[in-house]
């Protein structure tokens, strides 16, 4: 709880400041709060905007030109590009930062408003949408085609503050990526959006190496308008990257990645146990808090805090107990907050910043952290079944807390993966009890579905369902699906591989606004063996060469007795010519 | 071309024509053997190799030593803690310390039922999620409680600990780890892979609470004694005589030889020399075992799921400590992380005459298909030879003509030769009901009563017939023309799933070829006696002889295999070799003789 308190009292904070300070129009802060077993998340979040009207007439200041003009050419009324990898640990490590509504599924996901009175306007637009962010982020954002792209019904809502009529107008269309591989060549453009460029403030930490070296990582981009209420329209760019560092792991100097085994006598050993000796150690090590500096987690320090920022925003927040004690560089200031664990820090403007958290000793009885926030929803989604012809999908879908979820679940899936919606089934099972079916509590649990059934390579499956879970209790949704057989050019270089399905989404409505997502799948279909069709080009064609010659000839060819035929001409008359010779010879 | 077509039209009317299939057919079955028998040759088999170039085996440093073992001795201590408690305590233990390194931990309960007894357990498994992976695909380090031989896996326990925390520090890993430690090496493996893969009866098995991605490989340790070793022992064999995929048999090798100097060896063949004969005896333990198609560790389960897996046995006293067998299985997962796609370069039918020699299917399986071709020969000369008219005694002196008289047919009387045939394979579901469903205690019992009936119903079939029927040579002619060909069908057809199970039933099948009704009684039941001699349930007294097994014993686990593990061996026994043999046997005694 206290872990959304202090999201929420950084988000009001931000809000309050963005409406206030619409003539700086930039800021950024970077929330850092330590997870169980050593984790660490940190936030970073970079806002930016611009009055529309400045937006309409090109005249851009600290809103990113390169992505402006892109949204413009392609009639973009609100954008949200996701690059996600990892997996977020919910059991270990809570509800998600922000809400989940800055994160993606695994690989690339993007959905948009775009301005357009028909469909096909619409995947115009989209089209050079993709194409033109696949060139701006260096991701192959332009392989999300027709047949990865859906139309959401009630899953995504548009966030920004818009006019009804520019929102009757705008279609919303959402594509995914789920095999493509984030990487340092997609970070890099999205520092260069920043007006600071990752030269200086919180965005000078951000390293590739430790980013992408982060048990979870997800860079957000959300465009929208805001009308704050008096005040004139603004277009708000939101960059936004949530990473989750091990802190054993990321201390390792950079010249010693290689995790060797340390020395014997640095192993923290549990020395209660009574076969304890100096070359038999029981690990403990998992138990001790652990101390980490800024510099050494993420590699370097912040550069000074970025000249063009709102003054009046802390650029680094720290949620940890406020008895944990943090040293800072000299030059910061440090805010405690009086109703939350969490203490913001403003930087100067030279000089780099670095911050310290102390180990904590185990016996005084401080708590290291501030304990995580319960999810709404845990989502587990698995394949089941084998074999090559069918296949099944089964969601585990848990509600730990004691208020009833209601929410939406959206499955994306590719057209070859042909659902049988009739299969779609829910069983509950309440907490501690054995999983009972029952037809009358599958009708309640699904109270609505939104299908869209797939055409072969022409557009994917679209599945929304709304459904509602008790408190304390596990709803397993499953549907049974069938393999296609793909033409054999349709099959990616590693066909052996499988193919990625799109994470599930899940945004709960009730009751307060969330997002999850799952997990994506790895889908076997079957697979000719390549090299065999060319053992068999060559086996046949031989065969067929050699038995043709044989064959057309038994065919067309009459088979008479030697004494049947006719006789050849040619040998005829020289039988003739010998009888007149020797008659001639004899005569 | 066309005198050629003409010449082997004329030969159709050759009566040696007639005379040769039974010498075909026997030069099948003497080619089949011969051939099996030049496979070990340097010319025949293969340097075995890696196909697929993305495993790199051996190209990376391993790193599992140093301070590691100061940790593997304390689990090891805990381990022997544990020695003789009951298994919900060993997984508590073994829970707790999974979880103290930040693993997941999910349990699964399992009964199931074979041969009267009930066999139920618990396993536990931990899955250490990839540190930047999505849990789209896993590789299974499987641990269990008891070893192939029944001892307590102490050392394969603990190292396997050591190693998941050790596993957890690196950031490398592409797939999930998932580290399976069932309570003994072949139920346990078997219900959790079935809830994996969501195949389980939910009766008996219970699902999985926590699942990963797909499984690309499996490797078990099998580890009891705490003595240095000197060699790997690579157990291979699947259930149902299935093979993982050569590479990551080859994969392992190359990494415990080429990088940690130890040297592997298959099949128990401890003392191999490379000689012909130790190539052949390595080749004909494999074949024994993927015959009986029996589970052979705790990997085989996985395989019929296809997952690739291999079993690890240290072996033998040596140099070699546990930290050399945990960078063995270190190197082995570095490997089989580096794999981008799921093992498919490699071959999946192979015989391995050493560690690194091996014959492929297209090679080996013409011997096992000649055994099969056999007995079609010999159904179809036998269907020809019916349709023709015996000869008389005067007709044979008379003439000596070189076509034979096409007018010479007759029409076939094909009831009863039809309802014996029919009726034999029908017997078959008897024996194959009762050895899996009659409890283990009255086995013994039940085979020595069957083995009596078996030998009696030839006997009592052909009295019958004899007294009742008068049946003529044709009918004699058609019965087993029409039992070689489903046995002929049948083995051609079971050489493709299981090569060698179609080998030895085909070889141990062979004679049924060649005897005959005779008019010499002696001769008759000299043939008889020959025929019980390789009857099935005598095989199968004389294999469990063999073995050093009771066949009471030999009873339970050919049960457990068809109950438990879906082992298709029992159907090939009494469902095709059988009845083929009962109506060999019947067709001696019962018919009249040419």
């Amino acid at each position: 709880m206290r872990f959304s308190s202090s999201i929420s009292s950084l988000l009001t904070s931000s809000l309050l400041l963005s409406t206030a300070s619409a003539s700086s129009g930039y800021h950024e802060q970077l929330n850092l709060r330590p997870l169980p077993l050593s984790n660490l998340l940190a936030s970073f979040n970079f806002r930016s905007n611009t009055s529309l009207a400045d937006f309409e007439s090109q005249n851009f200041r600290l809103f990113p030109r390169s992505l402006g003009q892109i949204l413009q050419y392609a009639g973009t009324r609100e954008l949200h590009l996701r690059f996600t990898l990892g997996r977020w640990d919910a059991e270990n490590w809570g509800a998600r930062p922000w809400d989940g509504t800055r994160e993606g599924g695994t690989g690339v996901e993007l959905w948009a408003w775009l301005d357009a009175e028909t469909d096909e306007e619409a995947d115009a637009k989209w089209l050079t949408l993709t194409n033109a962010l696949s060139g701006l982020f260096c991701a192959s954002l332009n392989f999300i085609d027709e047949t990865r792209t859906i139309r959401p019904v009630v899953s995504f809502q548009a966030e920004g503050d818009h006019p009804n009529t520019t929102l009757a107008n705008a279609k919303l269309l959402h594509g995914v990526l789920p095999h493509e591989v984030v990487c340092t060549e997609n970070l890099t453009p999205f520092l260069k959006l920043l007006p600071c460029k990752g030269k200086a403030g919180i965005g000078s930490l951000l390293d590739g190496h430790k980013l992408f070296d982060a048990s979870f990582q997800s860079m957000a981009i959300d465009v929208r308008p805001v009308c704050p209420p008096g005040g004139e329209c603004l277009l708000e760019v939101e960059q936004t990257i949530d990473m989750v560092l091990d802190i054993s792991r990321s201390k390792r100097p950079r010249d010693n990645l290689i995790p060797r085994p340390i020395q014997g006598h640095e192993l923290v050993c549990d020395t209660s146990k009574s076969y304890h000796s100096d070359s038999v150690c029981f690990p403990v090590d998992h138990l001790q808090s652990q101390e980490w500096t800024l510099e050494q987690v993420f590699g370097k320090s912040i550069k000074g805090a970025c000249p063009l920022t709102e003054p009046g925003v802390p650029p680094v927040c720290v949620d940890v107990p406020h008895s944990r004690s943090i040293f800072a560089s000299e030059g910061s200031t440090e805010i405690k907050s009086q109703h939350s664990d969490s203490r913001c820090y403003k930087l100067a403007s030279e000089g780099d910043f670095n911050l310290v958290l102390t180990q904590l000793d185990a016996s005084s009885g401080d708590k290291e952290l501030v304990e995580p926030e319960q999810p709404l929803l845990y989502a587990d989604r698995s394949f089941t079944g084998y074999g090559q012809e069918h296949g099944g999908v089964q969601a585990i879908l848990t509600n730990p807390g004691d208020e009833e979820v209601e929410f939406v679940y959206m499955e994306s899936l590719p057209w070859f993966m042909r659902v049988y919606l009739h299969t779609l089934s829910t069983r509950i099972s309440a907490a501690s009890s054995i999983p009972t079916t029952s037809a009358e509590t599958s009708a309640e649990i699904i109270k609505e579905i939104y299908y869209r059934p797939a055409l072969d390579r022409e557009r994917g499956t679209q599945l929304e369902l709304l459904l509602r879970i008790p408190p304390k209790s596990t709803v397993f949704l499953t549907y049974d699906f069938e393999k296609s057989i793909l033409r054999y050019t349709e099959y990616p270089p590693d066909a052996n591989r499988g193919f990625d399905v799109a994470a599930a989404v899940i945004t709960t409505l009730s009751p307060r606004k969330m997002n999850i997502r799952t997990t994506s799948l790895l889908l076997y279909l079957p697979t000719p063996d390549f090299s065999m069709p060319y053992n068999v080009i060559i086996f046949t064609s031989t065969a067929i060469a050699l038995s043709f010659g044989g064959l057309y000839n038994i065919l067309v060819r009459q088979i008479v007795g030697a004494d049947e035929g006719f006789e050849s001409p040619v040998k005829s008359k020289l039988k003739r010519v010998l009888a007149t010779i020797t008659r001639r010879l004899a005569g | 071309m066309s005198r050629l077509l003409s010449s082997a039209l004329s030969l159709r009317r050759d009566p040696r024509m007639l005379k040769a299939p039974p010498y075909l057919s026997f030069a099948c079955i003497l080619i089949g053997l011969i051939w099996l028998l030049v496979l070990p040759l340097d010319e025949y088999s293969r340097r075995t190799y890696i196909s697929e170039n993305a495993l790199l085996p051996g190209q990376v440093h391993t790193y599992f030593g140093g301070s590691e073992q100061h940790v593997f001795r304390a689990y090891k201590e805990e381990v022997a803690a544990l020695s003789g408690k009951d298994t919900h305590e060993i997984n508590n233990n073994i829970e707790e310390i999974l979880k103290g390194f930040g693993v997941k931990v999910g349990r699964q309960s399992y009964t199931y039922g074979a041969a009267g007894g009930a066999y139920s357990g618990e396993n536990v498994y931990g899955i250490l999620q990839a540190p930047r992976g999505d849990a789209t695909e896993a590789i299974v380090l499987v641990c269990p409680w008891k070893t192939i031989g029944g001892s307590e896996n102490r050392v394969g326990v603990a190292l396997s600990l050591t190693l998941a925390r050790y596993f957890k520090r690196w950031s490398l890993w592409s797939k999930d780890i998932i580290l399976l430690f069932p309570p003994e090496p072949k139920v346990g493996t078997q219900a959790w892979v079935d809830a994996y893969h969501d195949a389980h009866d939910p009766r008996h098995v219970s699902p999985l609470p926590l699942k990963s991605g797909a499984l690309q490989g499996a490797l078990a340790i099998d580890y009891p004694d705490d003595h240095h070793f000197s060699t790997l022992h690579i157990i291979y064999d699947g259930v149902n005589g299935q093979l993982p995929n050569l590479d990551l048999i080859n994969a392992v090798g190359w990494v415990a030889g080429n990088q940690m100097g130890i040297p592997s060896f298959i099949q128990g063949q401890y003392n191999h020399q490379n000689t012909y004969q130790d190539r052949l005896k390595t080749m004909f333990r494999g074949m024994l075992s993927q015959g009986l198609g029996n589970v052979a560790g705790a990997h085989s389960s996985f395989i019929p799921y296809h997952v690739d897996a291999v079993t690890l046995q240290p072996w033998g006293m040596g140099h070699q400590d546990e930290m050399a067998m945990g960078r063995v299985i270190e190197g082995s997962f570095r490997s089989l992380n580096n794999l981008l796609e799921h093992l498919h370069q490699s071959f999946f039918f192979y015989l391995l005459m050493s560690r690194d020699r091996f014959v492929s299917i297209g090679t080996y399986l013409p011997s096992a298909m000649l055994l099969a071709a056999n007995f079609t020969i010999m159904a179809i000369f036998l269907w020809v030879k019916s349709g023709q008219a015996p000869k008389t005694e005067g007709d044979d002196s008379k003439e000596k003509s070189t076509t034979l008289d096409t007018s010479n047919t007759v029409e076939r009387d094909m009831l009863l030769p039809a309802a014996i045939v029919a009726g034999s394979h029908a017997l078959g579901m008897i024996p194959l009901f009762i050895f899996n469903r009659l409890p283990g205690d009255v086995l013994p019992h039940a085979f020595a009563i069957f083995s009596a009936i078996s030998i009696v119903l030839p006997l009592i079939v052909s009295h019958l017939l004899t007294s009742f029927y008068k049946p003529t040579v044709q009918q004699s002619q058609l019965t087993k023309s029409f039992s070689l060909l489903v046995l002929g069908l049948s083995l051609s057809t079971l050489a493709t799933l299981n090569f060698s199970l179609s080998f030895i039933i085909g070889l141990l099948a062979s004679p049924l070829s060649f005897v005959q009704p005779t008019k010499s009684q002696p001769l008759r039941w000299a043939f008889a006696s020959l025929l019980s001699l390789i009857a099935p349930p005598t095989i199968v007294y004389t294999a469990a002889v063999v073995a050093g097994a009771d066949v009471g014993d030999l009873l339970r686990d050919a049960s457990f295999g068809w109950n438990v593990l879906g082992v298709y061996t029992p159907v090939a026994i009494w469902g095709v070799w059988w009845p083929a043999w009962t109506v060999g046997t019947v067709n001696v005694l019962g018919f009249a003789a040419a």
